[in-house]
């Protein structure tokens, strides 16, 4: 598992201390999108093997949401950055 | 205003005192309730600025009164109470750029100190106590075991520990367990 995660407020620091929100790359559809984009929007995630953003919380540090760059086969971390400097909207 | 007068009891008050484990010659590690004088959060408006200056400004400024959370974010501790307008003060104080919530009655402070306080934190929480990286006058937040705390390094061998008032009394358990092997003298009473 990714077991420590770079906070860039905080330093390294145990998944424990996470919670984990899942894709980083999805945005919210319109509200007039319709029902199928809503739908994928809700429900619909991809299972990618390699690197992955996800939206990761400090929930026992900083209390900041941070985007984790991690790749899921190998568990390696690349990046954990402020959500708010990456202009991600959470 | 309140209809009636509320009795104020220390969170502490019934928790496990005197000595644990063996008795050491430098002293072994001493746990304290400290007074529950005022823990303020303060939490800035995003286009607040550099409010370093400010924040000092509305502690009572002791050395360590100023504790830094996260990006925009303190607790401003101290020993001695506020009242309901010192506290309206703090507040026209940072008007526009911070809000502050009393967070007095919410959050408990104990101190931890003797030489064997490091090697005690260090079985709970991951963040690498070693002066080095956790210098006097740094504070960050983290679990120990599982309780959310925030720990700050106030001298070489002494620490502040703020956490949650309903998660108190489990972390004082859990300090005395931790430090056993250097002996615990526990003082509840402030
Ligand atoms: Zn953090």
């Amino acid at each position: 598992m990714a077991s420590l995660i770079a906070c860039p407020h905080c330093g390294p620091r145990p998944k424990e201390e996470f919670t984990v929100r899942g894709d980083a790359g999805i945005n919210r559809p319109a509200p007039d999108a319709g029902k199928d984009a809503w739908y994928a929007y809700v429900y619909l995630r991809d299972n990618p093997r390699g690197r992955h953003k996800e939206h990761w919380h400090h929930t026992s540090g900083c209390r900041r949401w941070l985007v984790v760059e991690r790749d899921t086969m190998t568990h390696a971390v690349y990046s954990a950055v402020d959500a708010a400097v990456t202009g991600e909207t959470v | 205003m309140a209809d009636f007068s509320l009795l104020h009891r220390a969170a502490l008050a019934g928790a496990k005192s005197g000595s644990f484990g063996p008795t050491q010659a430098d002293g072994g590690i001493t746990l304290e309730a400290l007074p529950e004088g005022h823990v303020l959060q303060v939490l800035a408006s995003p286009d607040a600025g550099d409010l370093a200056a400010s924040i000092a400004s509305v502690s009572d400024g002791s050395v360590y009164a100023v504790r830094a959370v996260g990006p925009g974010q303190w607790f401003v501790v101290g020993d001695a109470g506020l009242s309901a307008s010192e506290f309206a003060k703090t507040q026209a104080a940072l008007s526009g750029r911070a809000s502050i919530a009393d967070q007095t009655h919410g959050r408990i402070r104990i101190g931890i100190s003797g030489a064997g306080g490091e090697a005690v934190l260090a079985k709970g929480t991951a963040v690498d106590m070693h002066p080095d990286q956790f210098p006097v006058g740094r504070s960050t937040m983290t679990l120990i075991g599982h309780i959310t705390a925030m720990i700050t390094r106030t001298a070489a061998d002494r620490f502040e520990i703020l956490v949650l008032r309903g998660f108190a009394e489990s972390l004082w358990d859990e300090l005395i367990e931790m430090g056993l092997e250097f002996g615990v003298d526990a003082r509840t009473a402030p």
